[in-house]
């Protein structure tokens, strides 16, 4: 019986080459080889949960370096984008001697002004039929649902104006959103600028030169500005802060009018906790300093203050393109940590199969030697 | 007694030591601020800032602002500031030249508004650093 079916073994050893290995392990079965069996048991179950089509070998062994090298590059992304984010937290906190002082000015100033009433063309309300709204996003993908949030946000407002029957133009800031709304022609767009690896005052500066004509000109009637707050590193928030017109106090509005006073401004600080990277807010009340009351003022109150307001839109753009990277970096991590954790399980499963099959072919190749010497003998 | 001049932008601190003296442009023209000047409260206009550190004196572009004087102490605040020995006279030239091409294409009051402000600033640059040498 046993040389029957050895000679079964050695007959069909032609079409083994051709096919899959699949006809190969079935044929093992009716021998009974017990090495073989309960891989062969396990094997359906292993198939069924790594769910991928296996080829050859070779493909196999391609598959799992390509694997290799697409983690070493997700990890390595995601060590750059940690890196990153410690310098723009550092670029946060050089900026914030720059609005506490700006803040103390701006109360103190208004203090002595109580009386008149000021009229700055930055601050003027007029009556909306125009909106202009400051699209933030980011320069390059791979960074998870952060692009893709804020675009969503983006239109998503545009419908609320249309519906409510407003004119609206957008500026666009980073290459993502530049290419969006390339290929939305129906969107009017005021201005593509493209962002950059470190915001810094004089990119803030151009958009905010680009918002103060568009205001100052009156060609729009209110400022939005749609950007990522950072929250945690796990978590972003796209928010929509008017930008202007300014209320001469410095207070921080929302669209829907909950207003922030400047003086409590947050902000956030990339530390560590047991290990592992968090971020905490402070929210620091800056203290506002009596003003020696003999000071004199150079120029009209109303000058100074139109000299003051710029400043604050200034640091305020800053302020969100810088919140914007930092979220567009944690954003990263996190995608580059997931998908360097799954092409780990990815690469376990394939090696997994493979050592399999390599084993296989190695024990049919033993059947095919024991059986052809036996032939012969 | 010497002024502790702090030249502040979103960006970072530009300037944060002693000075002798430092002239400030406004406005409302030229200000010299000496040791124990009294408290004023200017804008600040694009222009040039000169300091003065024992009979040198520095030139530096500022970008338009605001500038507090009081008690010994002068805090500027500004969009940018450049001290010259950092902006490069021909790469400054170029920017000139292209923000007046800039003003003479101009059409409209917004175009007119941005080409304005982006020529005195290219002025203010330049200036900068002719003013040294």
């Amino acid at each position: 019986m046993s040389c029957s079916s050895l000679t079964m073994l050695v007959s069909s050893k032609p079409s083994l080459d051709s096919s899959s290995p699949l006809s190969f392990r079935s044929f093992i079965t009716p021998v009974q080889i017990p090495t073989s069996n309960p891989s062969v048991s396990s094997h359906p179950t292993s198939k069924s949960s790594s769910s991928s089509i296996h080829c050859s070998l070779r493909d196999l062994r391609t598959r799992i370096d390509s694997v290799k090298n697409t983690q070493k590059i997700t990890e390595a992304m995601k060590l750059v984008a940690a890196a990153k984010v410690r310098r723009a937290q550092e670029a946060v906190v050089n900026a914030r001697p720059f609005s506490e002082t700006l803040v103390e000015v701006l109360y103190s100033i208004n203090e002595q002004l109580q009386v008149e009433d000021v009229d700055v063309p930055l601050t003027n309300v007029r009556p909306v039929k125009k909106v202009a709204l400051v699209v933030v996003t980011g320069d390059r993908g791979l960074c998870g649902g952060y692009n893709n949030f804020i675009l969503k946000k983006a239109e998503a407002r545009i419908r609320e104006l249309k519906t409510l029957g407003l004119d609206y133009v957008v500026i666009s800031v980073g290459k993502k959103g530049n290419s969006y709304f390339l290929r939305r022609p129906y969107i009017p767009v005021d201005k593509f600028v493209d962002g950059s690896n470190l915001p810094t005052a004089k990119e803030a500066q151009a958009i905010a030169d680009d918002v103060f004509s568009l205001f100052v000109s009156e060609e729009v009637d209110k400022v939005e500005l749609l950007y990522t707050k950072f929250v945690s590193l796990v978590k972003s928030n796209p928010v929509i802060h008017t930008l202007l017109p300014l209320s001469p106090k410095g207070e921080i509005c929302d669209i829907n009018g909950v207003c922030v006073d400047a003086a409590e401004d947050e902000f956030f600080r990339l530390t560590t906790k047991e290990g592992k990277l968090t971020v905490e807010r402070e929210a620091i009340r800056s203290e506002t300093i009596d003003f020696s009351p003999i000071l004199q003022f150079e120029q009209d109150p109303v000058q100074i203050l139109d000299a003051l307001l710029p400043l604050y839109l200034n640091s305020q753009i800053l302020r969100a393109l810088q919140e914007s990277l930092a979220s567009e970096l944690a954003a990263r991590m996190t995608a580059m940590g997931n998908a360097t954790d799954n092409a780990s399980e990815l690469k376990k499963n394939l090696s997994r199969v493979y050592n399999r099959q390599r084993q296989a072919k190695i024990t049919g190749e033993i059947l095919e030697i024991v059986a052809g010497a036996d032939a012969l003998v | 007694m010497t002024l502790n001049l702090c030249v502040l932008t979103p960006n970072r601190i530009v300037w944060d030591s002693e000075v002798k003296e430092i002239i400030l442009s406004t406005n409302s023209g030229q200000i010299g601020v000496l040791p124990n000047h009294a408290p004023i409260a200017t804008a600040v206009d694009i222009g040039i800032l000169r300091i003065r550190l024992n009979d040198q004196w520095l030139t530096m572009a500022l970008m338009g602002g605001f500038a507090r004087v009081g008690n010994n102490e002068i805090t500027v605040l500004v969009n940018d500031a450049e001290k010259s020995s950092d902006i490069d006279p021909q790469e400054a030239q170029q920017t000139l030249e292209i923000a007046e091409a800039a003003l003479r294409k101009a059409e409209g009051k917004r175009q007119t508004i941005e080409a304005n402000l982006a020529l005195r600033r290219a002025r203010t640059r330049v200036e900068a650093i002719n003013a040294i040498s």
